[in-house]
């Protein structure tokens, strides 16, 4: 989320990836970082060690929305 | 200033303080102004002065604020001194305290209190130092917490994502044994006189416990004792061993413990070098449990890299066990040990004032 935060005020487009679990705490933080409206996008829970076919079906779900929200922010 | 709350009476206020979520789970004692006023001036501090910020809310810590946290946790005026010292060192950059919060880790600060601050507030260090029963290790570790919580905006599953916690998430804070140790006081091992007063904090697990029966009549009971504590550091579940050693670890040795490593000459700068030396685990050992996760290089793969890492102390009752403490060592700066002065003797008793 920081990481995310970071760039966005670098001026580089950003978009932070959030798991479900951790959705309240990208609010959190990106209110605590005074970016509340800092781009996310919510992730099923969990995504680290899921498994490669996995990760490549979650990857084919929002390659497309990740590209078009840093595109066209 | 802190926010003013109103109630009809401390019941009131307590119910108004859990449902904000402002206290541990635990009773506290209600902060109102003239406690809070006298914890200020304990500190000889201005209450509006900033300490520091504390994250992951990245809530301004003023004196009052902390005294707020002090009052809440049960302090008596004479440990504020204390509280200010962990607070300031906390909030050393170096400290990561906004990721330490908000990590899955079960990290929590250990405060470690060297010189005569330990006596000036009666904190405990010898039996069942890490639990409960002794009054200003108890309030002080639990004041940085609720500091921690209501400044720093630490509150679980919400900004503080530790997975379980641990117990020293309520409280935990030490002395060390410096009257019962063979070694100089930590404190000194930092660059401090033994006159002055320090914490040391540093983020770390629970203690595991080391289990290890000296012999008098072994030659080699020392070289087992190291072996007997490095094996616990090198824990090979545990993250020290895996993300490169870059993590502090503390070790308390019980005062037996102690004497058997002094006897056979050795120094904490000896200790912090043989330690290090052999708590290391095979690459592919490692590897063989998390072949994702391990970060370090070379083989084998150190739980301390640096031994300056391994902070060595005595306290704790004799007998048959120490205790280690691994960390985290996923924040910026690696999870190292941070340090601050306690300043004494800003606090001078007005009978007037008290009355």
């Amino acid at each position: 989320m920081r990481d995310g935060i970071a760039l966005a005020k670098l001026g580089v487009p950003a978009l932070a990836l959030v798991t479900e679990n951790f959705w309240p705490q990208g609010d959190f933080i990106a209110q605590a970082a005074g970016m509340p409206e800092v781009p996310r996008l919510r992730l099923p829970h969990p995504v680290a060690g899921i498994g490669r076919a996995a990760m490549s079906v979650l990857a084919e779900q929002i390659c497309a929305e990740v590209i078009a929200r840093l595109t066209h922010p | 200033m802190s926010t003013l709350l109103s109630a009809a009476n401390e019941e009131d206020a307590l119910e108004q303080l859990h449902a904000a979520r402002c206290t541990d789970g635990l009773p506290v004692v209600i902060p109102t102004t003239a406690r809070v006023a006298r914890m200020v001036l304990a500190g000889g501090l201005d209450g509006d002065l900033a300490i520091g910020e504390m994250g992951p809310l990245g809530g301004v810590a003023t004196v009052e604020k902390i005294a707020v946290a002090a009052v809440m946790a049960g302090c008596l005026p004479d440990y504020f001194p204390v509280v200010l010292a962990a607070c300031r060192a906390i909030c050393q950059p170096a400290f990561d305290l906004a990721e330490m919060q908000s990590t899955t880790h079960c990290i929590a600060p250990l405060i470690i209190v060297n010189g005569p601050a330990r006596l000036a507030c009666g904190l405990a260090s010898g039996y069942g130092v890490m639990g409960p029963g002794h009054r200003a290790n108890a309030s002080i570790g639990r004041a940085l917490r609720l500091a921690m919580i209501n400044i720093g905006g630490a509150r679980p599953g919400e900004s503080d994502m530790a997975l379980h916690g641990h117990p020293g998430k309520f409280t935990f804070c030490i002395a060390e044994d410096e009257a019962a140790s063979p070694l100089p006081p930590l404190h000194t091992s930092l660059g401090y006189g033994a006159a002055q007063s320090v914490v040391t904090v540093v983020g770390v697990e629970g203690p595991h416990s080391v289990f290890f029966s000296g012999d008098a009549d072994d030659p080699q009971c020392a070289e087992r004792l190291l072996n007997t504590l490095a094996a616990v550091i090198a824990n090979p579940g545990s993250n020290n061993s895996h993300l490169g050693g870059t993590a502090a670890v503390v070790v308390v040795l019980n005062p037996e413990h102690a004497q058997i490593l002094a006897a056979a000459g050795l120094q904490r700068a000896d200790l912090q070098r043989e330690l290090a030396a052999r708590a290391v685990t095979s690459r592919s050992a490692l590897a063989a449990l998390n072949p994702h996760l391990l970060l370090g290089h070379g083989d084998p793969l150190p739980a301390v890299r640096n031994p300056a890492n391994l902070h060595i102390l005595t306290a704790g009752g004799a007998g048959l066990y120490s205790m280690v403490m691994p960390s985290w060592g996923a924040g910026p700066h690696g999870n190292i040990a941070v340090h601050a002065e306690v300043v004494l003797g800003q606090f001078c008793e007005l009978p007037w004032a008290s009355a």
